[in-house]
C-alpha cells in the first residue's frame, strides 16, 4: 500500500516576502564580528605586509621610499635566504616525520583507559607546555660544549661531542630538540583520532583472524587518515615558522648554519633594521607555507579517498 | 631608481585599528608630541634599558630613586626590553606607537639619529665621554657616563707563572709564542665561545693593530676605498692557525658567553679578550687564581700599546617624540653628570670615567692604567658616530668569523664580510 499526500497550496503571507531581507541581515550581523576580527588580525596585518615589502622601510622612519619589487629581487641574490631555506626545508621535512611517527606511535602504546595510561599522557605533552625559549636554554646547558653530558664524558676520558659546534651535528640537534619539544601535541591529536575509530571494525577484523599489525596497518591506519592529514599540515606549517628555539638553542650558529627563515626574517627586520625586507621575506614564507600546506592537504585527501574506494 | 617617497598615510587607519586593539597609545614617530601628566600633575618618564647579569631591573630601579626622590614630579619607569634586546625592542614599540621617552644601551647612527632628541645646545652634552667622536654630521644625540675599554687581554697569573711566560706579550709573535707555552703547561691558551663572542673579540684582539695600519677604518671602508674582510685578512689567516694548532678550542662554537666566561674564571684556560666590564664579573667570582690583564697585541714594528678599542659606556638618547621632553632631558642630564649616579654606573659595569674617582679592585686598577697609557680611543666594528658601518655589520663579522671553525678559509671569510657590505652599500 503506499501512501500518497498532496501538498497543500497555501498562498504566501505578505510577512514572508520580508523574511529572506530579514534573515540576510541576522546572518550579517551575526557573522560581522567574526568578520571584523578576520579583517583586522589577518587581512590587514597581510595586507601591510605586502605593503610594507614593497618599500625600504627601516623600522623608524615615518616615511619609507617605495622601491616596487626591488625586495623581492634582492631576495633572489641572497645566499643566507638560500641557505636559511634549505635549513627550514630539512627541518620541516624531517621534523614533521619525527613527530607524527612518534605522535602516533605512543598514541598507540598509551591508547587503553589505564590509569597508567593517563599519567604517561601527561608526561609526554609536558615538554609541550614549556616555552621554546626555555626548551632552548635548557638543552644548550645538557648539550652546549662546557653541558652537562659533555661533562659527563670528557671525566670519562672521551672526546666533546659537537652536539651545537659542529653544523651538521648542531642541524640534527636543533630538529630532535624539537621533536622532543612538540610530538605531546601529535600523540593527543592522534589520541582523539584512535577513540573515532570504529571498535566493531577492529573486531570484524580480529575475528576474520588479522593479526594485530594487519589490524593497525588495514584497518587502524585507513581510519585515522584524517588525523594523519592535519597532524602533518599542523606539524609543517608550525616548523616552517620555528624561531624561538633557534635564538635560544643555537643562536643560529656555528657560522650561521641553523637560521632558519623565520629567524632571518626577525633578524633582518629588527636587528639590522631592513623592515621591508624582512617583509618581503615574510611574505615569500607566507605563500610557499600556505602552497605546501594546500598540496599535503590535497595529496591527502585523494589518499583518503583512494582508501575509502 | 627609487620613486619619490610617499608617506605613511595611507596606513594609518590599518595601524589605527591595531592600536586600538592594543589599547596602546602616546609615543610614536616625531611630531605626535603632547603632555602626559597624571591628575596629580605627576609626570612618567618611560626608559628603556639593557638588562644583563650587572644591570638588573633592580639596579635600574635603586639608580633612579634619588632622582625621583630630589624630582617629586617625575616618576621614572623602567621598561625591560620585550625582545631580544634593546636594538629589537625599540623598533618594535615604535612601529606600535608606543616608543619609550630615554633610550639607553643603543648608539646613535643615520637611522636612529632621524628619531632622537638633537643635544647639541646641552651645555652639559659637550663634557660627557666620547661627545666629540660619537657626533653625527656634527650633532650630539648620544651622551654617554664613561668608557668601555675593549681592547684588553685578561690572563690567569697561575697559568702564566707555570708556563713560564714573565712578561705580557706585547706582539702577535710573542702572543703566539705565550700560547704555545701555555698549551704545553697544559692549559687551553685562548678562551673563545659562540653566541656573538667569536666576532667580538677578534675585533677587539686586533684594534690596536688595525687602527695604526687604517686610522680611519669604518670611514675608509664606508667610502669605498678599502675592502673591510680584505683589510682583516691577515688577522683572519693568524686565527685560523690558532683554530689549526689547537690554542682555542675546535668546538668553542658549542659554548654560550656566559659559558665562556664561566669557563675561563674557573682556570681552565690562560687568556680571555674581553671588555673592562668583565672586571664587575671578576670581581664577583670565586676563583683560586689571580686575573691580570694587559692591552691587546700588535704588529712587529707597531707602536705598544696601540690606540684603544673604546665604546660609550651606558649610552642614553632622549626620543624626538617624547612628549615629557623637559623631564627627559633632566632626567639624562642627572645620569651622566650626578657624580653619585656616574660613580654607581661605573662600578655596576666595570666601567671608566676620566677624573672619576671610585673604589678600584686591583684589576680595575690595572685596566685604568691601560687606558691612561693608551695614545687614544678608536671605534670598534660597526663603530658609532660618522664612523659608522650600515646596521647589522658586527653580526654578520661573526657568522663569518665563526666560519674559521667549520672549515672556510680565511679568504671565503674576508670575501664573505665584503658581500654582506657590498649588499648593504
Amino acid at each position: 500500500m503506499t501512501l500518497t499526500r498532496e501538498a497543500p497550496v497555501v498562498a504566501a503571507p505578505p510577512a514572508a516576502r520580508t523574511r529572506p531581507r530579514r534573515d540576510g541581515l541576522a546572518n550579517a550581523l551575526m557573522v560581522a564580528p567574526a568578520t571584523v576580527l578576520y579583517t583586522v588580525m589577518l587581512i590587514v596585518p597581510v595586507g601591510l605586509a605586502f605593503y610594507l615589502s614593497l618599500t625600504d622601510w627601516d623600522g623608524f622612519s615615518a616615511n619609507p621610499a617605495f622601491v616596487g619589487a626591488g625586495n623581492y629581487a634582492d631576495l633572489l641574490d641572497d645566499p643566507e635566504l638560500r641557505r636559511a631555506a634549505a635549513v627550514t626545508l630539512l627541518i620541516a621535512a624531517a621534523g614533521t616525520a619525527g613527530l607524527n611517527l612518534l605522535g602516533l606511535g605512543f598514541a598507540l602504546l598509551v591508547n587503553g583507559a589505564s590509569r597508567a595510561n593517563t599519567f604517561f599522557r601527561i608526561v609526554l605533552f609536558y615538554p609541550h607546555v614549556l616555552s621554546a625559549l626555555v626548551v632552548g636554554f635548557l638543552w644548550s646547558a645538557i648539550l652546549g660544549t662546557s653541558g652537562a653530558v659533555n661533562n659527563l664524558v670528557t671525566s670519562w676520558g672521551g672526546e666533546v661531542l659537537p652536539f651545537l659546534s659542529d653544523p651538521e651535528w648542531a642541524t640534527v640537534t636543533m630538529i630532535a630538540v624539537l621533536v622532543w619539544a612538540g610530538f605531546g601535541v601529535n600523540v593527543v591529536l592522534y589520541l582523539a583520532g584512535l577513540q573515532a575509530v570504529p571498535h566493531s571494525l577492529i573486531e570484524a577484523a580480529r575475528i576474520d583472524g588479522a593479526t594485530r599489525w594487519q589490524v593497525f596497518r588495514n584497518v587502524t591506519l585507513p581510519a585515522l587518515g584524517p588525523s594523519v592529514t592535519v597532524n602533518i599540515v599542523l606539524s609543517l606549517v608550525t616548523l616552517l615558522k620555528t624561531y624561538d628555539l633557534v635564538v635560544s638553542l643555537t643562536a643560529g650558529g656555528p657560522a650561521g648554519q641553523t637560521q632558519t627563515v623565520a629567524y632571518l626574517i626577525l633578524w633582518n627586520s629588527f636587528h639590522d633594521a631592513r623592515l621591508g625586507f624582512g617583509s618581503a621575506q615574510s611574505v615569500i614564507l607566507m605563500l610557499v607555507t600556505a602552497a605546501l600546506a594546500f598540496v599535503v592537504t590535497r595529496l591527502r585527501r585523494r589518499g583518503e579517498l583512494a582508501v575509502h574506494q | 631608481m627609487r620613486s619619490p617617497r610617499p608617506s605613511l598615510f595611507p596606513l594609518w587607519p590599518a595601524l589605527g585599528s591595531l592600536l586600538l586593539l592594543t589599547g596602546c597609545g602616546g609615543g610614536g614617530f616625531a611630531g605626535d608630541s603632547q603632555a602626559r601628566q597624571d591628575e596629580n600633575g605627576q609626570v612618567t618618564v618611560r626608559m628603556l634599558v639593557n638588562i644583563s647579569p650587572n644591570l638588573t631591573q633592580a639596579y635600574w630601579d635603586g639608580l633612579v630613586k634619588p632622582f625621583e626622590q630630589a624630582n617629586p614630579g617625575i616618576d621614572v619607569k623602567i621598561e625591560a626590553p620585550t625582545g631580544k634586546g634593546v636594538a629589537d625592542t625599540l623598533p618594535q614599540q615604535l612601529a606600535a606607537g608606543n616608543a619609550p621617552d630615554v633610550v639607553e644601551t643603543l648608539m646613535a647612527d643615520e637611522t636612529l639619529a632621524k628619531q632622537m632628541l638633537d643635544l647639541t645646545d646641552q651645555p652639559w652634552a659637550k663634557d660627557t665621554p666620547l661627545a666629540e667622536q660619537a657626533k653625527l654630521g656634527g650633532r650630539i644625540y648620544t651622551v654617554g657616563v664613561g668608557v668601555q675599554a675593549q681592547s684588553l687581554v685578561f690572563y690567569n697569573k697561575t697559568a702564566f707563572d707555570k708556563a713560564g711566560i714573565e712578561l705580557p706579550p706585547t706582539t702577535f709573535d710573542e702572543f703566539d709564542a705565550a700560547m704555545g707555552k701555555l698549551r704545553t703547561a697544559g692549559y687551553l691558551p685562548l678562551q673563545t665561545g659562540g653566541d656573538f663572542l667569536t666576532g667580538l673579540q677578534l675585533l677587539q684582539l686586533t684594534n690596536p693593530s688595525r687602527a695604526q695600519t687604517h686610522p680611519t677604518w669604518q670611514q675608509d671602508v664606508k667610502a669605498g676605498t678599502i675592502k673591510a674582510g680584505e683589510s682583516m685578512l691577515p688577522h683572519l689567516e693568524r686565527y685560523r692557525t690558532w683554530i689549526d694548532k689547537g690554542y682555542v678550542d675546535k668546538n668553542a662554537l658549542g659554548m654560550k658567553y656566559a659559558d665562556a666566561e664561566t669557563a675561563f674564571l674557573s682556570g681552565k684556560s690562560g687568556m680571555y679578550v674581553m671588555g673592562s666590564w668583565f672586571t664587575a664579573t671578576e670581581a664577583k667570582a670565586d676563583k683560586d687564581f689571580e686575573v691580570g690583564v694587559f692591552p691587546a697585541p700588535v704588529d712587529e714594528g707597531q707602536q705598544h700599546p696601540g690606540p684603544q678599542g673604546a665604546t660609550l659606556a651606558a649610552p642614553y638618547m632622549i626620543l624626538k617624540s617624547t612628549p615629557n621632553k623637559d623631564a627627559a632631558l633632566k632626567l639624562v642630564q642627572w645620569l651622566v653628570t650626578d657624580p653619585a649616579a656616574v660613580k654607581s654606573q661605573l662600578a655596576q659595569d666595570g666601567n671608566f670615567r676620566t677624573g672619576v674617582e671610585r673604589d678600584f679592585t686591583p684589576l680595575e686598577k690595572e685596566v685604568q692604567a691601560i687606558l691612561d697609557a693608551a695614545p687614544a680611543g678608536v671605534p670598534q666594528g660597526e663603530g658609532y658616530g660618522d664612523a659608522s658601518l650600515p646596521k647589522g655589520f658586527n653580526s654578520a663579522w661573526n657568522t663569518e668569523v665563526q666560519g674559521l671553525y667549520v672549515g672556510k678559509s680565511p679568504k671565503d671569510v674576508a670575501e664573505g664580510v665584503d658581500r654582506w657590505l657590498a649588499g648593504r652599500s
